[in-house]
């Protein structure tokens, strides 16, 4: 992974003693508490209901174990020892003083870590695969372009004060793991006939309170091209996008309201200006970027084999949680595999610093020192040598972390919710915990298969609920929360955004409803391979209606 | 009370350019700084030069492009602290429309958007927040020296990359 | 008029606070000074801008709350989280809000 030379070092220290003086400002009230606003935004310092809440980078969700022992001695010393990881690869502290901020981020600097951009109008954490580097199906590694483009954005002194955020994310394989449709800008790296690096060019796509599926308007931009071509995009995107309204101020509402074809006129003639000149990336660069996340030397391992198949026999707990949380690898005597941080009736994606120090312990000793966030609050660690599963599986089992149900209906996401976060109507977190433990057995799991169940507090949709095969919209109703569901939302290569079925239901009836969803799409699928996205998608939203709401008059007469 | 910096000679005393209002005229030895479309008219109806104007977020460099020559002075706004359009506007000023004259910052300059002003080409910046007088009266600057991407301002090669720079 | 407190968070560590009688800021709900008629309400709003320019609190709010079996209740879910803290077991040793206090 990427390794931090002097030029970085300098300027994360020289940003954090910057962050230090702007804290020191706004408490002697020398520095505004609106012009404060943007500056602590710009180092990931949020308010929240009870308290701050400091969001830290993980680039591209890559951590070594240094780094995550870090983010548990941070949850220890600072908060009240536990993190939470994000939907984009993040990790979030819920109670730092504002007080202590800047020494935490002098302590993350040490690990080469930090916090820089992870809120506020301005370029984002850029995310991608947490397979990344180890997939059986990447055609490359996407990290280098993150690097780059991470290198690139931060402190970019054009654009600092956007419109609005800008997220960015990267896939290097077809089979679209790191939901690149729902960005802002979303690149997907492959290969032309003559073997070429390039990327697919998508924009305009965002969840929020205005789903967008991104729109893709050049097919290959070659790898020399992408800081020019990615500059055209946000300059046009930084005089042009809505001001006037915080919720129509994202590049998707640009794009919707000039026009796909008119916007990326006006981005392709700023790029012929900018094409060829200063920001071309130079092959030698982007290879020496890449250096760094060239693959650990595997050793052969072929008896992991064998003892893999002697040890699913022996024991079908491992059986289970092979089956669902182990994924190949370029490798073929190794795997990734999956850290479920949802424990059945557990706060989805949370973590405490015993489990941060047993993951960094365990992705030390078997993981080549590597370990991965993904975009929907799980831990991966990417390169797991078959011959070592089962005792990772004894060590992550002893840290709670060994629940088989990667993708399960009880692998859900959720948003931080009216538990913790000023934006939001109504909870997540509990309901996922209701579901979750209804649905909690092995056995009900595997019946029902791959199913992702999404939930937001609020139209803000953190909780991605427009990508959820069932999705969980929470708004507030009178005073009460209300949960609206949308069905058939997917955030992969065939994105589509949830529809909505029908009027909202109270918290004490959700988990009912989706029972009765679970067994109208039991009821009706062609075969026990037939996902519940498939069959949704094959029969449409009316049977889910029906049995919900009852057949409408007309067929019932 | 706004004074006017420059980064090579600190705050000036008898700044010449002048935005209009009803109440402030440009007298003699004063340069108006007129609204985009007045001084296109002006721009149009006369041979003129050293002329100065100045710009709102919205309006469209561009449109300078054929008088560019004449202008002694563009003022770029920044209403509020968070509307970073005025950068935007600098670049293009400076890479598009070939703007070499006087680059001026305008309205809510606050300290800690100074080092983004400067990268982004602006040599002349209206100050009027009390802090950030008091600060650069004091030479002291904010911003990090190391730059992760190029700008406007010529800076030496950061090391390393191509992308970087340092200044 | 509904019965109302000032709420506000700390500057330094971001706790969600309320005013009480003593014109201090305590974590603790149930200790606020309620503002039953407008010129209490105008006043403690004064006390909370007063208290803002002085760099102590930040985020400040004026909200509606009731008189339930002798306790202070806000009137929004929100006001009631903020109040009695998550309403899950999210870390050891702190206490899962109150569902009753809770609930609507």
């Amino acid at each position: 992974m990427y390794r931090y030379d002097e030029f970085d070092r300098d300027f994360v220290n020289a940003r954090v003693e910057e962050f230090r003086d702007q804290v020191a400002r706004r408490m002697s009230g020398e520095l505004a508490d609106d012009a404060f606003k943007p500056l602590r935004l710009m180092n990931g310092v949020y308010l929240q209901l009870h308290a701050y809440m400091l969001r830290v980078a993980i680039p591209y969700g890559t951590m070594n174990s240094r780094q995550v022992r870090m983010l548990a001695h941070i949850a220890r010393r600072y908060d009240r020892g536990y993190g939470h990881f994000t939907t984009r690869q993040n990790i979030q502290f819920n109670w730092p003083a504002l007080s202590d901020i800047p020494d935490i981020l002098a302590e993350l600097a040490t690990v080469e870590m930090h916090a820089i951009q992870t809120s506020g109008n301005c370029i984002r954490n850029v995310t991608s695969d947490q397979f990344a580097g180890a997939a059986i199906d990447e055609v490359a590694d996407p990290r280098p372009y993150a690097e780059i483009l991470r290198q690139w954005s931060t402190v970019h002194p054009e654009f600092s004060f956007l419109p609005r955020k800008f997220k960015i994310a990267i896939t290097g394989a077809e089979h679209d793991r790191a939901a690149i449709q729902f960005h802002d800008i979303g690149l997907h790296l492959k290969k032309n006939d003559k073997g070429e690096l390039g990327f697919g060019f998508y924009i305009g796509g965002g969840q929020g309170r205005t789903p967008f599926v991104a729109k893709k308007i050049h097919d290959f931009v070659p790898e020399a091209d992408l800081l020019a071509y990615t500059t055209a995009v946000l300059r046009v995107y930084n005089l042009y996008g809505r001001r006037d309204n915080k919720y129509k101020a994202r590049i998707k509402i640009l794009v919707h309201e000039t026009g796909v074809e008119e916007l990326t006129r006006q981005i392709d003639e700023e790029f012929a200006r900018l094409k060829g000149g200063e920001l071309t990336l130079p092959e030698a660069d982007i290879k020496a970027i890449a250096e760094y996340f060239k693959a650990p030397v595997f050793l052969e391992r072929p008896e992991g084999w064998e003892s893999l198949a002697r040890w699913k026999k022996a024991d079908e707990g491992f059986a289970r949680w092979v089956e669902r949380n182990v994924h190949p690898h370029k490798n073929p005597d190794y795997a990734s595999i999956t850290i479920s941080l949802k424990p059945i009736g557990g706060i989805p994606g949370d973590a405490t610093d015993a489990q941060m120090d047993a993951v960094a312990d365990i992705a030390e000793e078997y993981g080549f020192d590597e370990v991965r966030v993904t975009h929907e609050q799980n831990l991966v660690l990417p390169h797991v040598a078959l011959a070592d599963l089962e005792p990772v599986y004894r060590a992550l089992t002893a840290a709670g972390l060994a629940t088989a149900n990667a993708g399960f209906i009880t692998d859900i996401i959720a948003c931080p919710g009216l538990d913790y976060c000023a934006l939001a109507n109504a909870r997540s977190i509990p309901l996922s915990q209701e579901i979750s433990t209804r649905f909690g057995s092995p056995e009900r799991q595997a019946e029902i298969g791959d199913l992702k169940i999404k939930i937001s507090g609020c139209i803000n949709a953190c909780g991605h609920h427009h990508a959820g095969h069932i999705g969980l919209l929470g708004v507030e109703k009178k005073g009460t929360e209300l949960y609206q569901i949308t069905l058939g939302g997917s955030a992969d290569e065939h994105s589509s955004i949830g529809e909505i079925i029908g009027r909202g239901f109270e918290p004490e009836k959700v988990t009912d409803a989706i029972e009765t969803l679970i067994e109208t799409y039991l009821g009706l699928r062609l075969k026990p391979e037939e996902t519940f996205l498939e069959a949704y998608r094959r029969v449409g939203p009316k049977p889910f209606k029906d049995a919900l709401y009852g057949a409408s008059p007309a067929e019932a007469a | 009370m706004t004074r006017i910096w420059t980064e090579k000679g600190g705050f000036a005393a008898n700044d010449p350019y002048v935005i209009e209002t009803e109440e402030r005229q440009a007298g003699e030895g004063e340069i108006a700084l007129l609204p985009l479309e007045d001084f296109l008219t002006k721009a149009a109806e006369s041979n003129d030069a050293n002329l100065a104007v100045v710009l709102k977020p919205a309006d469209d460099v561009r449109r300078l492009e054929p008088f560019i020559g004449r202008i002694a002075l563009v003022a770029v706004t920044f209403p509020a602290f968070n509307d970073g359009r005025g950068f935007s506007q600098a670049v293009w000023l400076r890479e598009k429309v070939g703007f070499t004259g006087s680059l001026r910052a305008v309205g809510d300059v606050l300290l800690d958007l100074i080092p983004h002003m400067l990268r982004t080409g602006f040599d002349s910046l209206a100050i009027t927040n009390p802090v950030a007088i008091a600060r650069l009266e004091a030479g002291n600057l904010p911003g990090i020296a190391e730059h992760y991407q190029p700008s406007v301002k010529p800076a030496a090669a950061g090391a390393a990359y191509s992308w970087r720079r340092r200044g | 008029m509904t019965a109302k407190v000032l709420t506000a968070n700390r500057l330094t560590d971001g706790i969600a606070v309320w005013l009480d009688a003593a014109g201090n800021w305590s974590e603790d709900l149930q200790s606020a000074l309620v503002a039953r008629h407008a010129e209490a309400v105008a006043s403690i709003e004064e006390i909370g801008k007063r208290d803002f320019a002085a760099n102590k609190v930040v985020d400040l709010a004026v909200i509606d709350v009731q008189d339930v079996d002798g306790r202070i209740w806000p009137v929004r879910v929100r006001e009631r989280i903020r109040a009695a803290g998550p309403t899950i077991a999210y870390a050891p040793g702190y206490k899962i809000a109150d569902p009753d206090f809770i609930a609507s």
